[in-house]
Parts: C-alpha cells; structure tokens; sequence
C-alpha cells in the first residue's frame, strides 16, 4: 500500500459514500443526515461506519445495502460497513446543507437537541417548538402529532396558508 | 356540512367581497392551464372541490384499511428485522392516512366527518384490501405487487392540480417505494430458501396478480370519471395506460425473483412494445367493490369497532383541552 | 419534474442497486466491537441482557398489537413507534447476549440459517424467556396500556440512564441511545394519564381500572434478582432496587398531578420462589409465544 494510492482511493471512496441517500427521505444524503460517521481505507479494504438514528430504524440494513453497492460499483472490492452505537446520534448532527434540503422539500428541520446526560426530566406538557411554515414562512402553526409516519418525524399545520408538514424532531 | 360552508372557501370575506364568479373560474382554468397548483385559500369551482375531497378520502381509507391485511402478520413475524420492518411499514400507512386526511381538511371537511362516512360504507377504500393475507408470502407480494401497483397509480399524482395533495403524494410515493423495494426483499429471500417457502411465494402471487391488476380500476371504455378529472389535472393517465405499464415493468421482477406470473396468455407483443395479457376477471371486480369480496364486512367492522372503542379516549382528549384552554384564559 | 420519474425509475431498477439485495441476514451488531471488559463473567452478562432484552421483546409484542386498533390515527403511529424502538432495543440486547454468551442462543437444526438473535426470540420455550411479568398481559383497553407503559418506561428510563456509564461497552451504547427513545415514551405515557385522569368520568373510571391492574405487577420490577446482583457487583449492570425510589417519585408526580391515589391493591406474589426473572410467567405468556413463534418454528430452515 502506498499513500499515492490510497490518497485517492480514500477520496472517492468518501465521495461515494457521501453521495448515498437515506431510503425513505432520499432529498438527504447519509452525509447529511450525519448518519455517516467516517470512511477509511486501508490496503484496498474500505470500512464504512455508520450510527443508527433510532434503535428501531428499519432502514438501516438498506443504508448498508446501498453503501456496499455503491462503493462495490465503484470498484472497490473489500466493503465493511461498521456500525458505531456510540457517541448516539443525535439531530444536531444534520448539516446545513441537510438542514436546507429538508427546508426545499417542504420539511421543518429540527431546532437544537436536548443536552444529554443526567437524568431525563418528565414532560407534561407537549414539546413546544416555534416553527415557520417551511411553505409560506408564517410562524402560526400547531402540532397535530407528536409522532409522524416515521420514528423521526412530528406533524404540523401551517394556521395561515393550512398546509400540513412534517418537522424532523430533536433527539 | 351545509351546501353554504361548501361554497365557501377558509379565509373567504363573505359574499359581499366576492368577485364576479366567472372571472374567478376563468382564473382557476388558468390556472390548471399552466400546470401551476391550486391551493387551499384559492377560489375553486365546488365540482373540482367535491371530487377532490372524494379522491382523496378514498386515498386516505386505503392507507387506513390496508393497516389491516398486513397487521395481520405483526404477531407472527417470523424474524426480529421482519417484524420491524413490518410493523415500520403498517406506521407508515397510517402515517400516510394522517398526510392524506390533513390534505382533505385544507378542503374543509373534517377528519371525524370522513371517518364516518367509511364505517358507514358511503365511502370507498381500494379493493384491494377486501382481499385476505393467508401466508407471510403475502406481506412480501403485498409489498411488490400491491405497492408496485399503487406507486403506479400514485407517481402522477405528484404532479395533480390540488397542491396539499401533491405534495403529500410526493412524500408518500418515496416512502411506498421503499415499501415495495422491502417487499421485494422478503420475496427474493424466501426464493432462495427452502421449497416450501418458494411454494409459498409462487401460491401468494398467484392469489394476489389478478386483484393487483384491477387496482387500476376498470377499462377506460367503463369509466366514468376519467375525462373530467383528466381535464383538471387530478388525474394524468388513463387506467389502461396505468395497467400496462405496471404489467411491463412486473415481468422482469418476476423472472428476476423466478416466480411464474399466473397468465398463460401473457406474451411479448414486439409490435405493440408492450406486454399482451388477459384482462381480470371483471365480473369479480364489480362484485367485489360493491360489497361482496372475501374481506369487505371485516375490514369495516374492524375499522368500526377500533373507532367505537376509541370514542371515550378521544372523548376524554377533547374535554381535556377544553379545561386547559379555560384554565389558561 | 424529477420528484415524478424518481419513483418510477425505482420501480423499474433504473438504479443499479435497487435490486441487488441478497447480503443475507443482518446482525443487528454487525461491525460492533464486543469484546468483554475484563473481570465480567460473559454467561452473567449474556443472562442480564437477556432479562433487559425480553422485556422489550414481549412488551413490544404486546404494544404492537394497536396497530390498526388505537384510538385515533396519531395515537396508532405512536404505539407504533414505541412498540419498534422497544424491538430494536430488544434486537441489539439479544444479539449482544449471543455474542457474549453463545451458549444461551437455542441449537437448531444443522444447516439452519437462522441468526442468533431469532433463534433466541422464536426457538426458546416460555421458561426460558426472563422478561418480568408486567410486560406479559393482553391489555384490555387503552386505560390499562397507559398504566402499564407509565410503569415499565418509568422503570425502564431509571435503569438506562445508569446503564449509560456500564462497564459493558455496548449495553453503554445501547442504554445512551434508549435513554433517548425511552423518554419520549415516558413523556407519552404521563401525558395521556392526565388527561384521562382528568378528561371525563368514564376516562378516569377507566383509567383508575387499568391502574389498579397493573399496579400489583409492580413490586417485581424492584426484587433484586442474583444475576442482576451480580451484574451490579461487576459494574456492567443495575440493581433494580436502587432505582425503586427515584421511580417511585417520579409515579408520585404523575399520580399527584392527575389527582390520582395509588391504589389499594395487594402485589402479585412469585410462583412458588421465582417470577418472570426466573422463567415463571402469566397465563398470557404462553399464548403470546404460541402466536408469535408459529411461522418460524414451522420452518426452522427457512430464511427470513
């Protein structure tokens, strides 16, 4: 193994990597989505390693799929794809550019993550957060539910223009 | 809900303030012209409005009665990741009922109202789901065939006139085809286990084929509706062009998974570039639309009962709002 | 218009790798690092994850069992929602058990491609499942499931959060990320029980039922089992007797809030020495099991 090799293996690898998409919200690469944790290679061998966003993520074992696919398309032959369970994700982790994308497509991107550590206090009240209608900007909107059609997601409706949207929550 | 809310949109000043009708239609047409959305403050004929909350219900109800045939196969999963999977997928349509009702309420009718009018059976849900699930195969064709089927029918509807429900059409059609692609999955698994299992796969698609062919509704020479709601951009292709399609793209998956697609009249036709195939049994569809499929009174007397033995939380949620409202004010 | 052909370019497996499945069975701790701290006995470890582990499995099977049933549409997606992160928690504590302890995962026949974590959930017999007895029950109505998930995530955001500094550097990770999940349970749970509390008198009638049916399946959350003695002793577990009083005001809040009393109910004694910890379960138990292991004991060779 030689670094002017691998130098540009890494690089592409990286890119490749970078360019795979989350299966059910394919407007958001696993980059974005900070579910990408790193890329190495080492003596033609890629690893890959990933963090789940929920425990109960059903999509993880496509994200694997897609990233060996990709990567073994790519000509790589020796794909591993490593799943790091700590440090846990967290919705802090979606980049700006994540963040714009969810915006584009009529998501509400999520506002920072609670601190974690030390005991978790009850909430009685429902989680109140002051978002914008990703549709017309308007800040009067009302939580329909706190749990959307996937793990990561809560319902909103916009009170002026009455589109209903969905805003990725914090974790 | 009154002929007058009917003919009021949100938000609207009240008759006085109202411009001339016509100039209104005329700027409605234009509208759908250009391919540009309607949206839910905008003017709109009660026709247009009428159909949509129609088409729409009807989407929602299926996503809400298909929790059932598949939910049916939660408890028996017979692995850890299929049981997520499935129950992720049954989340999802539910999610997908929430998407589709909040689209009909930007209409002005009210998720309870549309709930009635299914358990009271003055509202359809696809066919489809009047069919029962018999082996864990059927989650897999469910996911293959009956979601293939679906997207199908729904991609178009990305771009329909009505804005709340391309858009949520957009987010349902991303995740209904991560449900096909897992359904896929499941089937292309079992075909590489045992024999008994690819029996079970081979005898799920044979039962499933011919009612996933008639999700796309009758031949376009029976159907009604289609022109009308072709001209206002609800809909964008005709059920016979939808079942073709569906049937070419079907054909190689099946041969890819190694099932045998039951229609011995099924044949290339390289002049056409299109599949030939026999049409489904017709008689059956109309007989099961109206009432008389192996599943119909089942999936209403559940929804029912699930809705029934809710009244006292959803009671209980109401009258808890209303003492915080009052207790804050 | 991209968003319009996308899907359709799925459909037909325009993308190279839309159908290129086939890399078999996924451990839900493939690429994890599980190596043992040193001074931990692996057949403690594997037998305290197991008891972590089958209580998110049943439980979760009993919660998924509202879907298509629950109240309302948002309320489906929630239970929903629980039930898949209590079944992930499960998976990775099953797999975690596996990998410590092989000896635990059932022997199935030669040839079976069954993984380890399925072997566990489908091929043991009732006595062999260690969950508590609270998780086991069918609920009768959605009065009881508040309850009872007001019960178990309370106990079970007290134990993950101190899981979160074990010595076991996986149970670590899976306790940091089930904190997360667990809360909102927690917080879900709390807040339907006020409002039932509270809503109307049928509500809070049912409510107050549904407490008062759980509420003797509580002191068995707290009983210092020897293995989870042991797991404590070797630092990479809870003794569930040193959460009993913070979870204790924390119910105490929730009950105090809604204007609630405890209820005046005696505790479900053991079955002769032991309880759910032990293998001694619910009548419900073995129902449940019968259910939920029918299709992958009639093909032990099947592939999933």
């Amino acid at each position: 193994m030689t670094t002017t090799r691998t130098a540009p293996a890494l690089e592409t690898a990286k890119r490749v990597a970078a360019q795979v998409t989350d299966p059910e919200m394919p407007m958001l690469t696993l980059a974005d989505l900070g579910v990408l944790r790193d890329v190495a290679v080492e003596d033609d061998a890629v690893t890959v390693t990933i963090t789940p966003t929920y425990s109960g993520c059903p999509a993880m074992a496509t994200m694997r799929d897609d990233l060996v696919h990709r990567l073994l398309d790519h000509g790589f032959d020796d794909v591993r794809v490593r799943v790091a369970l700590t440090p846990a994700w967290s919705s802090d982790w979606i980049s700006e550019r994540g963040r714009q994308a969810l915006r584009d497509h009529g998501l509400s991107a999520p506002g920072p993550a609670p601190a974690a550590g030390g005991p978790v206090p009850l909430t009685l009240r429902p989680t109140r957060r002051d978002l914008a209608c990703p549709r017309c900007g308007s800040s009067a909107t009302a939580v329909t539910s706190e749990f959307g059609p996937t793990a990561c997601k809560a319902m909103y409706r916009c009170e002026d223009c009455l589109e209903p949207f969905e805003h990725v929550k914090e974790i | 809900m009154t002929a007058q809310t009917q003919e009021t949109r949100p938000g609207d000043e009240g008759p006085d303030e109202r411009p001339d009708e016509a100039a209104l239609l005329a700027a409605f047409d234009a509208t759908i012209a250009r391919h540009d959305r309607i949206e839910p403050r905008d003017w709109m004929p009660e026709k247009y409005r009428s159909t949509l909350v129609r088409q729409i219900a009807q989407h929602a109800h299926s996503e809400i009665i298909g929790m059932q045939p598949e939910g049916n196969w939660i408890t028996r999963a017979p692995s850890l990741r299929r049981k997520a999977i499935l129950l992720a997928k049954v989340q999802d349509e539910a999610g997908h009922g929430l998407y589709l009702y909040s689209a009909c309420e930007t209409l002005g009718v009210s998720r309870q109202e549309l709930t009635l009018k299914l358990i009271e059976g003055r509202q359809k849900y696809s066919s489809i789901f009047n069919y029962p699930t018999l082996s864990y195969a059927d989650v897999g064709t469910i996911g293959w065939l009956v979601d293939g089927a679906a997207i199908c029918n729904q991609v178009p509807l990305c771009r329909t006139s009505y804005g709340p429900y391309g858009r949520a059409m957009i987010r349902v059609c991303k995740e209904e085809s991560f449900h096909q692609r897992q359904g896929f999955e499941l089937l292309s698994t079992m075909m590489r286990g045992t024999e008994a299992q690819r029996a079970m796969v081979q005898e799920s698609v044979d039962r499933f084929w011919w009612p996933a062919l008639m999700m796309f509704g009758p031949p376009d020479d029976d159907s009604p509706n289609t022109e009308q709601s072709m001209a206002w951009g609800i809909k964008r292709d005709t059920n016979d062009e939808l079942r073709q399609k569906f049937v070419d793209m079907s054909v190689p998956q099946a041969a890819a998974l190694g099932v045998t697609l039951p229609d011995a009249g099924l044949v290339w036709n390289a002049e056409r570039g299109h599949h030939d195939f026999t049409q489904p049994d017709w008689e059956e569809f109309y007989a099961v639309v109206k009432g008389s499929g192996p599943c119909n009174a089942q999936r209403i007397a559940h929804r029912r009962r699930a809705h029934e033995d809710g009244a006292w939380v959803r009671d209980a949620a109401t009258a808890f709002a209303r003492t915080q409202q009052e207790t804050a004010s | 218009m991209t968003d319009h052909d996308n899907a359709y370019e799925g459909l037909l497996g325009g993308d190279d790798s839309q159908w290129a499945f086939g890399t078999d069975f996924e451990d839900p701790l493939a690429g994890v690092d599980t190596t043992i701290a040193d001074g931990v006995d692996p057949a403690g470890l594997a037998a305290y994850c197991l008891m972590l582990g089958d209580d998110a499995l049943v439980y979760s099977h009993r919660l998924s069992q509202w879907a298509s049933n629950a109240p309302d549409l948002e309320d489906d997606i929630a239970l929903a929602n629980i039930a898949l992160d209590l079944l992930g928690q499960a998976r990775l504590l099953l797999a975690r058990a596996a990998a410590a302890d092989p000896t635990v995962v059932p022997v199935l026949p030669e040839g079976s491609p069954v993984p380890a974590e399925d072997a566990l959930a489908f091929f043991r017999d009732e006595a062999g499942f260690r969950n508590v007895r609270l998780v086991e029950p069918e609920d009768a109505d959605f009065g009881v499931t508040v309850a009872r998930l007001l019960l178990f995530s309370t106990y079970r955001l007290a134990l993950l959060e101190r899981l979160r500094s074990s010595n076991d550097t996986v149970l670590a990770a899976i306790a940091t990320k089930g904190v997360k999940e667990v809360a909102y349970h927690r917080d879900y749970a709390a807040r339907w029980f006020l409002t039932l509390a509270q809503g109307t008198d049928e509500s809070r009638r049912r409510l107050l039922a549904g407490l008062a049916v759980v509420w003797p399946l509580r002191a068995e959350l707290f009983e210092t089992h020897p293995v989870e003695a042991t797991a404590a002793e070797e630092a990479f577990g809870v003794d569930p007797a040193v959460v009993a009083d913070e979870v204790d005001l924390l119910l105490e809040q929730v009950l105090s809030v809604s204007g609630v009393e405890r209820p005046d109910v005696r505790p479900t004694g053991p079955l002769g020495r032991g309880a759910g910890r032990d293998g001694r379960h619910t009548e419900a138990m073995g129902r449940m099991l019968a259910e939920m292991q029918v299709v992958a004991r009639a093909h032990p060779q099947g592939r999933w």
